[in-house]
């Protein structure tokens, strides 16, 4: 095995890993906010794609108001939700079940709607740069790719920088920590409900813009990118502001080492069988911080 | 009388607090023995490191002559060790009736295949359990919402079904997290005068309790405060001892 | 029929039952839906039929779902792979070795339990939401094993010509047959698990749903008993499956997938978990409703996924919860009154 190659093997795992972190850091957020676990998190990703691909392809639009368009539509799709959905089952009495199978429901109701209204074709969107790619030590990187991983960390020093210095995302923080002390102060809770899913909704809608250039944007994508954005943000820590960030990281790279061993058809398996691992030996992540722990 | 549990230099943390400071404590075989202290002092720590919900950082619980540190909760109801909750946790969506079958578990065998297939076994025994829980009906005065949801009875009665259950099984040693809490004045009596007539029937109790009347039925007491035991003995002793007054006055 | 009903509510059996005008009304509503299932294939046109087979074969790996919600609390999701594992052991022993139906369902059932317990015990001990996603990823990797393992499954191309059931030389090669084989066994699974509810075990599952830490206070090992129903269901999911191969005689690695996983717990929490003729509400509704709606095409995906939405927000008892609730109210009022 040549060092090119595993250099463009770590350099595609780097790549997928700053996506996993994104869906993870949705998922983090959602969860931080509101204790639930957003089992639809990838559909906020297909979603954005969606937005963007037919801003491309129907309105001839740039690739920077698809952009916005697709990450836009993560967040009316986030906001929507809770606002429909989520706050029924909460005044009905939410338990942990009726959430998670509410997310599922919503889940897989777009893809449904998705396989519905687009078909079982796989789109591919523009990527930023087109389908240029720049030489790094003899490994071939697409430029978006780069541009990607740039874009992602932005987000999530944004995203740090939002829950510990801002009033917004402090008020957040209080909200989904002790409602109500958080109401007593005068914080507007079900608002910052709703707000949370508006920004995982964001956060997702932006993910799947990045990745659909790189990945095909197809009805299934959602369900998978769910999975393993929850395999990186526990790999990390489910409370840890970064964690989704070293999960995810670490989940693209070993995906993308083993495949060299194993033919790609595998590839899934090894994210399913790491996420089963960890949830089981290390359910507080590696850099875990008093997380929820299972059982 | 000897020891049935001993607790010996248990420690404690939690985040870097010390909550329990190498305590030891001893409940002898056939007693009613009284935990009291100021809140925060650790009682629930310690009631749930003896009832096996919380392993201790250090030290060592014996029951009945073995060590038990790390043994499951399931393991040591089978071995007679039970233990009641400050919010008593009866099963909301069965009847009474029903909650004190569920008590029998222990002192029954039928596995789930033969259950499945509903073998004589399993019927003969699930009867002898029915028959078993109208007993127990009787004995605690719960004859009459015998076919109420438990979810939907009033705190006290919760609390009796409770310690039904929980005698269902013959304990050896019943653990009681602040039994009295949501009861009023007359039930509190009816309480102690049950709890009395279990300890003449042999059961030996271990009791957590902010209530002084009721602690007032136990042998002796034992004072936690922030993590230590400052001292034991009868309830007259301590209501008059300085360091008692100091702890609970002071906190 | 009043049996299947009062899954876990005895005091309504016994209010059904006392009476003798009770009594009877319970044995000719029973008989009048024995009659009515008897009579259907001889009425209906085959493409119904074959939908009530599927039916009862979604009844029977629902049922194993639907336990597991109902009375452990635990959303399964893999319900998929021990379907797939069951009808791919039959596929391949019956056409590559020639094996006897039931030697081949054995061992489905054995490959699925197996799995079901080395996967569950450690996973099992998760919290709720770490153990549906764990059971989501082991869906997909199931299905993925599937696909990929072609020499054993036939991959995309799957497994043809698998025998159909027979007795001695009475084949049960038509959706009418095979209709009078199968809900039986579906029926006799349903009181076995009823059966289980009314005892030992069935009390101490009730009890840990509804408070596991009195539970495990009262001798109940929580994490066994979990294990014990995740491998239950797992059997279930298997049985199912090696039926389907007998009855559909190809099967392909597409009705193994995440979809299929979901309408098995679509049709657990549609149909109420919590009772046993859930399952079979369940069953019905996913079986029949796409039939009904199939000049619509695709969408009814989208409807499912809208239903299971709407059940779980207003319906939390699902169908069988309801339809509970309603026999409680036609009965005269001799009952304790609840707070």
């Amino acid at each position: 095995m040549s060092a090119t190659l595993l250099l463009q093997s770590a350099l595609a795992g780097l790549t997928n890993g700053f996506v996993y972190a994104l869906v993870g850091l949705g998922i983090a957020v959602v969860f931080r906010g509101t204790r639930i676990i957003n089992a639809m998190q990838g559909e906020f990703a297909l979603v954005g794609g969606i937005a963007a691909y037919l801003v491309v392809e129907r309105l001839a639009g740039s690739l920077w108001l698809a952009s916005l368009a697709g990450v836009a539509a993560g967040g009316l799709l986030g906001v929507l939700t809770e606002v429909l959905l989520v706050r029924p089952t909460r005044k009905r009495g939410g338990t942990e079940e009726s959430y998670l199978l509410l997310t599922l429901g919503i889940a897989f109701a777009i893809s449904a709607a998705a396989l519905y209204f687009f078909g079982r074709d796989a789109r591919l969107l523009p990527g930023i740069g087109g389908e240029s790619s720049q030489i790094m030590f003899d490994a071939a990187v697409r430029t978006h790719a780069l541009w990607l991983m740039a874009i992602a960390s932005i987000v999530m020093v944004v995203l740090w920088l939002f829950y510990h210095r801002t009033h917004i995302g402090l008020s957040m923080m209080a909200a989904s920590i002790d409602e109500e002390g958080a109401a007593t102060i005068g914080i507007n809770v079900p608002l910052m409900r709703t707000l949370t899913f508006l920004l995982g909704g964001l956060v997702g809608g932006l993910a799947g813009v990045l990745v659909s250039p790189l990945i095909t944007l197809h009805y299934e994508m959602g369900l998978l990118l769910t999975l393993k954005g929850f395999a990186a943000a526990i790999l990390g820590g489910l409370l840890n502001p970064f964690g989704a960030v070293v999960g995810g990281i670490t989940l693209g790279l070993i995906e993308s080492i083993a495949v060299l061993s194993v033919a790609s058809g595998y590839k899934d398996v090894i994210a399913m069988t790491v996420l089963i691992v960890i949830m089981i030996v290390m359910p507080q992540g590696m850099l875990g911080r008093g997380s929820r722990k299972g059982g | 009388m000897s020891a049935l549990l001993e607790v010996s230099g248990v420690s404690h943390g939690f985040r870097g607090l010390q909550v329990l400071k190498a305590v030891n404590l001893t409940v002898k075989t056939g007693s009613i023995t009284g935990l009291i202290g100021p809140n925060g002092a650790g009682k629930s720590t310690l009631f749930n490191i003896v009832s096996g919900f919380l392993t201790p950082d250090a030290g060592e619980v014996r029951y009945a002559g073995r060590s038990i540190n790390g043994m499951p909760v399931e393991q040591r109801s089978a071995l007679g060790l039970v233990r009641t909750f400050q919010t008593p946790q009866v099963f909301a969506h069965l009847t009474v009736h029903e909650n004190l079958i569920a008590g029998g578990y222990k002192a029954s065998r039928t596995g789930m295949l033969a259950n499945l297939v509903g073998t004589p076994a399993s019927r003969r025994e699930l009867a002898a359990l029915k028959r078993e829980a109208d007993r127990a009906c009787e004995r605690f005065g719960l004859s009459e919402v015998r076919h109420r949801l438990a979810g939907g009875l009033p705190a006290g009665q919760q609390r009796l079904l409770e310690l039904a259950r929980a005698c269902f099984g013959k304990p050896r040693l019943l653990c009681l997290d602040e039994p009295s809490s949501g009861l009023n004045t007359e039930e509190v009596n009816q309480l102690m005068a049950l709890l009395e007539r279990l300890n003449a029937e042999g059961i030996s109790l271990l009791l957590v309790s902010h209530d002084m009347n009721l602690v007032a039925i136990a042998s002796v007491i034992h004072v936690l405060c922030f993590g230590e035991i400052i001292c034991s003995g009868v309830l007259r002793e301590l209501q008059s001892d300085p360091r008692v007054r100091e702890a609970y006055l002071g906190v | 029929m009043d049996r299947l009903l009062t899954s876990i509510r005895p005091r309504t059996a016994q209010a059904l039952q006392g009476g003798a005008t009770r009594g009877m009304r319970g044995v000719a509503i029973g008989l009048a839906l024995l009659i009515a299932w008897a009579l259907v294939p001889l009425v209906a046109s085959r493409s119904i039929v074959d939908l009530l087979v599927f039916a009862a074969l979604y009844t029977i790996a629902g049922l194993g779902v639907s336990f597991l919600l109902g009375q452990c609390g635990i959303v399964s999701i893999a319900q998929s792979v021990f379907y797939g594992i069951g009808a791919y052991s039959t596929a391949y022993l019956t056409t590559h070795w020639g094996w006897p139906a039931l030697a081949c369902m054995a061992v489905g059932i054995g490959i699925s339990t197996t799995i079901a317990f080395a996967v569950g015990w450690p996973i099992l001990r998760l919290s709720g939401y770490f153990l549906a996603l764990a059971t989501l990823a082991l869906a997909i990797i199931g299905h993925v094993l599937f696909t990929e393992w072609d020499w054993l499954t036939g991959g995309t191309l799957g497994i043809g010509g698998i025998p159909a059931l027979r007795i001695g030389e009475y084949q049960f090669n038509t959706p009418q047959r095979f209709y009078y084989l199968v809900w039986p066994i579906a029926l006799l699974l349903l009181f076995a698990h009823r059966n289980l509810l009314h005892l030992r075990t069935g009390f101490a599952m009730r009890a840990m749903r509804d408070a596991p830490a009195a539970a495990a206070v009262l001798g109940i090992d929580v994490h066994r008993l979990k294990v014990q129903v995740f491998v239950l269901s797992a059997a279930l999911g298997a049985i199912a499956g090696s039926l389907l191969a007998h009855y559909v005689t190809f099967i392909s690695v597409d009705s193994f997938g995440i979809d299929r996983a979901i309408n098995f717990l679509l049709l657990a929490v549609l149909g109420g978990a919590r009772t046993i003729i859930g399952p079979v509400l369940g069953a019905l509704f996913i079986t029949i409703v796409p039939h009904a709606l199939s000049g619509f095409g695709d969408i009814h995906a989208v409807l499912f996924a809208a239903f299971l939405i709407a059940t779980v927000i207003f319906l939390p008892a699902g169908f069988g919860g309801s339809l509970h609730r309603l026999v409680e109210s036609l009965k005269p009022s001799e009952r304790v009154d609840d707070k």
